[in-house]
């Protein structure tokens, strides 16, 4: 998972207020769009989007998603018996197919939303995050920034000091008293190692002006014009959607009888739409990578 | 043109009962290069941080500090004076290589562009462009010590203070990060004031070097002149120590003429003064230190071992065979990622091999249970002795030790007494460990590792950030400790020290052992790995390893000469062996002005 | 080295994560193979299930009458689960069945009745089991996929006997002969058709 996480991709470096739009609207309309077909598109994308980010990585990855798959499928027959079509009967309670698909669909969910969750970790690090909550509370980013600083930094001390007791010889036992005895030695110490941390901290963010009035907040970001294309394509994809789900895509029940899919223009349109949308990331990192080949073969 | 003045600048803290400067004149021109040096506590820090107003500590202060003319307190850009100090950790302030070195512009309140633009242009120049967009922990001590200094120069400043930069870093890293201060020195003018303990590099590079002694300014002038006023003051003076083994062998050898700075230069001194100095090896060899028979009892042992972090990752020891013979001090030397340190924390049940035995007092280290390793057997001291400290107090660290050993109230009271002034660290045991200078903690640190009595002491890279008065003490600790049938593993990158304090050395490189030996046959066999005095004398003392041994092989050379010359000539003068370094010195003018 | 043991530390927690999904799924998997164990594993199918041969009524014969309707859907329409609101789901007129003879075994409750019924009519139903319901009585949650809250949040099954409606669950009403039970769907927790106290158990 960390092989190639040095490596920056095509989707990763377009603007973060892109990506969070992106990421918001894809999450969001999977959650609340209960339509198989739009939960299908979700799913594809996401494990596309996925396989280009992580490639065989992920295919590993999968061993553990597709149980997961199955279980969810399955595990909802097993408690729902709704549904016009019995296929068994357990203990006196009718196995349905209505509630074996409404099973699968739960899973195609799911997973879908699973995947997206995990791009959206991979693409979505922390500076994105807080550049775009720096344009709304500056100096609550820099406290962030600060605190992920902080955080890595006292993990590596605690384990430190924790392997220096053992190393001396104080509490290094391994019964439970003395392990216990260990952790909380090492938690006081950590209190007095993170003042005086926290001090000379501050005196290097002193030493640096840090305090005038006037501060501006950097970036390394910049808005292209294939983000404003990119933003305008995933806001007009979300509203047609949207539309589509205004006119009755909603109302797409399990039980007791499965509802057929609407072929209207309309609900057409937006899963039409919605399918481009959950494939654009997978494209746009295809469409990079075929581009790099070609400038690769000019060289 | 003068960018900073001092004026008859004297301060003491809240409470102390002696001044910690006292009286300091000093002014620096513009693009100088000062080195600032004097043993731990003689008020470099303190110096430092009065010279820039945001680090001032509270205190009572008097006399006028100028920079370019104005007083410090009328002065408003911050980014004018930088300042690094030692611990490269604790100066990071953001998560982000690329925020760290945009943070000080950030609170200038510059634009994006003009930010941009100078975050770029820093990266580059310091070879960061590698590393822009990574996480700052990921980073190496050397890298984020680098990154401490591109995040000060990114702001532009005409003055940068340097508190012992290279303090916490290995050679390697420190070499790199000297050279990349010259450069900023020597190619954009940047005047550097630096505090320094660890002079070898640095000397030569200075254009001035100012030494501080209990907060009064004791000498001052160009590296050449340093080491003769100071010999001037007083023959032995402690601060002699300190300097650069070229420096050390001149004054010892000879006070007169050009003070060699550089190995080259010592070289050149020796080649030219003591042509026929000779090392009677025979004799040479008696007065090695006693080491122990090869047939000795055998304190630790690894056989074949393999080790690495994760399963699918490489192998960090391969092979590795090593025995400690009882009652030896064994320096393991190598470069970063040979795998000492780990070899170390095998030796101490930290990690597990996957493969091959790792025996201490004859049995597998696996087969101690709950914690008896670390009763009477071993104890390692981590390269960071703060991490040893868990209370507020030395006394409160020492007693809770002594508590978990199941001890009378008073013999508990009397151990703490014992080690405390085995160790001298009586007057440290009230005080709150971080506050400790990096000696005073090490012997600390290293007494509280003595009281669950190891046979067996594990010593990580002990001599890091130490002074060289602080090294001395470390070194007749450790010697000390032998006599009373102590063994010792040190792990360390210091050449000197080790030549001067191992029974034996050994070089690890990838994961194996290549080569152990006395340190005499060790260094002297390696051209790249060995100590300064070595390769000064290498051409005519190959096997003098220390300063000590190069100057006694020298003087053998000139008592020799001397009987020679009484022989063919009766009138000749006669160097005395009493009056031994009278005679060096005619020797030495002799050779200054050839 | 620094470098390399960081990275080992990280691959560490990598594992780790990796471990813990691992261990997340085991469970999942276990609790749902525990489950059904508990259960029990008695598997039917669809042709076993439904009976199609019922005792014979005959004059000896101790019986009941059951009935099923849900007229009330159709008084509040506007609430009903869109999905039931497709032609020939319900019954036009509300009755899922007209009242019928049932012959009475020794001790039958009312549940017993009706899930013989259900069976024998292929009518779907499906029932919280005794163990889980907190009345320590059989709860039943839907019949011809009308469940509980399929109209409105007021709405489910209750039964009446006798033109009474029991205080105490179904599997706990013993049957008598020539007692007539009824279940019916409401929309307003009872008050639609006629049960006098509000909540509680049906």
């Amino acid at each position: 998972m960390r092989g190639n996480a040095g490596r920056e991709n095509a989707f990763s470096r377009l603007h973060p207020a892109v990506l969070m739009t992106f990421f918001l609207s894809e999450l969001l309309l999977t959650v609340f769009l209960p339509h198989p077909v739009l939960q299908a598109e979700a799913l594809v994308g996401g494990l596309l989007f996925c396989l280009l980010l992580w490639g065989g990585e992920f295919l590993r990855e999968l061993g553990f998603y597709l149980p997961l798959f199955v279980l969810v499928a399955l595990t909802n027959p097993l408690f729902s018996h709704n549904g016009v079509t019995p296929l068994f009967f357990l203990n006196g309670n009718p196995v349905t197919w209505e509630a074996l698909l409404y099973g699968i669909f739960l899973a195609v969910s799911v997973t879908g939303v699973l995947f997206w969750c995990k791009a959206y970790s991979r693409v979505m690090t922390s500076d994105k995050f807080l550049y775009l909550f720096g344009k709304v509370a500056p100096r609550l980013s820099l406290v962030l920034s600060v605190a992920l600083r902080f955080l890595p930094a006292y993990l590596a001390q605690s384990k430190r000091v924790e392997r220096a007791q053992k190393g001396v010889g104080l509490y290094a036992g391994e019964s439970f008293t003395d392990r216990i005895k260990n952790r909380l030695r090492v938690f006081v110490a950590m209190v007095s190692w993170s003042t005086e941390n926290a001090m000379e901290v501050s005196a290097s963010m002193k030493g640096r002006g840090y305090g005038k009035k006037g501060r501006t907040n950097f970036s390394l970001f910049k808005f292209t014009s294939a983000d404003g294309v990119f933003l305008a394509l995933i806001l007009s994809l979300t509203a047609l959607t949207l539309c589509g789900a205004a006119a009755g895509m909603k109302n797409f029940a399990f039980y007791p009888r499965v509802s057929r899919v609407e072929l209207s223009p309309v609900s057409f349109a937006a899963c039409l739409s919605f399918g481009l949308q959950s494939l654009l990331p997978a494209l746009w990192e295809g469409k990079e990578r075929i581009l790099w080949k070609y400038y690769v073969s000019k060289i | 043109m003068e960018i900073l003045r001092v004026e008859n600048l004297s301060f003491r803290y809240p409470g102390a009962p002696r001044e910690a400067l006292r009286k300091i004149d000093l002014a620096v021109g513009a693009g100088e290069f000062i080195l600032l040096c004097g043993p731990s506590g003689c008020g470099k820090t303190t110096l430092l941080r009065l010279l820039k107003k945001e680090l001032s500590p509270v205190g009572e202060k008097s006399g006028e500090i100028f920079f370019e003319g104005m007083e410090q307190k009328t002065l408003s850009e911050p980014g004018d004076i930088g300042f690094v100090r030692q611990d490269p950790e604790s100066q990071i302030v953001t998560d982000k290589v690329w925020h760290e070195l945009a943070f000080g512009l950030e609170n200038m309140g510059l634009p994006q562009g003009v930010i941009r633009r100078r975050v770029g242009e820093t990266a580059s120049f310091f070879g960061l462009q590698g590393l822009f967009r990574q996480r700052t922990d990921t980073l190496s001590g050397g890298q984020k010590q680098l990154l401490n200094l591109a995040s000060v120069l990114v702001m532009q400043p005409k003055l940068l203070l340097l508190d012992e930069p290279t303090g916490q870093l290995d050679p390697i890293a420190a070499s790199e990060f000297l050279s990349t201060l010259q450069k900023l020195n020597r190619e954009l003018g940047l005047t550097v004031l630096l505090a320094e303990h660890c002079l070898e590099e640095v000397f030569p590079m200075a254009d001035r070097v100012l030494v501080l002694e209990d907060g009064a300014l004791l000498a001052e002038g160009e590296p050449r002149e340093i080491g003769p006023a100071l010999s001037e003051i007083r023959r032995d003076h402690p601060m002699l120590r300190a300097l650069p083994s070229a420096v050390r062998i001149q004054l010892s050898l000879g006070g007169e003429g050009v003070c060699p700075l550089t190995v080259r230069e010592g070289r050149d001194f020796l080649e030219r003064n003591f042509p026929d100095a000779r090392e009677e090896e025979d004799k040479e060899k008696d007065e090695g230190k006693p080491t122990p028979s090869e047939d000795g009892e055998v304190a630790a042992e690894m056989k074949n071992v393999f080790f690495r972090y994760e399963r699918d990752g490489e192998d960090v020891l391969r092979g590795l065979s090593l025995s400690v013979k009882s009652g030896e001090i064994l320096c393991l030397l190598g470069g970063n990622g040979a795998g000492k340190s780990t070899a170390l924390n095998l030796f101490a049940g930290l990690e597990r091999a996957y493969r091959g035995k790792v025996l201490v007092g004859g049995k597998p280290v696996s087969s101690y249970r709950g914690g008896s390793l670390y009763r009477g057997n071993l104890a390692l001291l981590p390269q960071n002795p703060q991490t040893v400290f868990v209370a507020s107090t030395v006394r409160g660290d020492l007693a809770e030790m002594l508590q978990t050993m199941n001890f009378t109230k008073e013999e508990e009271k009397k151990r703490l007494e014992e080690i405390s002034r085995s160790m001298g660290i009586d007057r440290l045991l009230d005080r709150h460990p971080y506050d400790l200078s990096g000696g005073e903690m090490q012997k600390c640190a290293l007494a509280k590792a003595l009281l669950s009595e190891p046979k067996l002491l594990l010593l990580d890279e002990p001599t890091k950030g130490l002074d060289a008065f602080a090294k001395e003490e470390l070194r007749a600790l450790l010697v000390s400790l032998k006599e009373k049938g102590m063994t010792a593993v040190l792990v360390t990158h210091d050449a000197a020290f080790a030549a001067e304090v191992a029974d034996r050395c050994a070089f690890l490189f990838d994961g194996e052992i290549l080569s152990v030996d006395s340190p005499r046959n060790f260094f002297s066999e390696n051209s790249f790995y060995t100590t300064a005095a070595n390769r000064m004398a290498r051409g005519i003392l190959r096997r003098a390893v220390t300063c000590e041994q190069v100057i006694s092989g020298c003087r053998r050379a000139v008592e020799k000469r001397g009987k020679s010359e009484r022989f063919s000539d009766n009138g000749g003068f006669a160097p005395q062996e009493t009056e031994e370094r009278e005679a060096s010195k005619a020797y030495g003018g002799e050779g200054g002005s050839e | 080295m620094k470098f390399k043991g960081k990275r080992g530390a990280e691959g560490g927690a990598f594992r780790k994560k990796f471990f813990w999904k691992k261990d997340f799924l085991l469970l999942f998997g276990l609790i749902l193979v525990l489950a059904v164990l508990i259960h029990g594993t008695e598997i039917q199918s669809v042709e076993e299930y439904y009976l199609l041969h019922l005792d014979d009524v005959t004059p000896e014969s101790e019986t009941v009458t059951l009935s099923i309707t849900c007229q009330t859907v159709f008084e509040h329409e506007k609430v009903l689960d869109p999905a039931l609101r497709e032609g020939d789901l319900l019954p036009s007129d509300g009755v899922i069945l007209p009242p019928t003879e049932y012959v009475l075994r020794e001790g039958d409750t009312v549940f017993d009745i009706l899930s013989r019924a259900v069976r024998h009519e292929k009518i779907q139903m499906e029932f919280q089991g005794a163990d889980k319901s907190p009345f320590g009585s059989v709860y039943i949650q839907g019949i011809h996929w009308l469940y509980e809250f399929s109209c409105g949040p007021l709405s489910g099954w209750m039964y009446r006997v006798d033109g009474e409606f029991p205080q105490c669950g179904c599997s706990r009403y013993s049957l008598h002969d020539g007692q007539c039970v009824e279940w019916i769907y409401t929309c307003e927790l009872g008050k639609d058709i006629g049960a006098e106290w509000m909540g509680g158990q049906r």
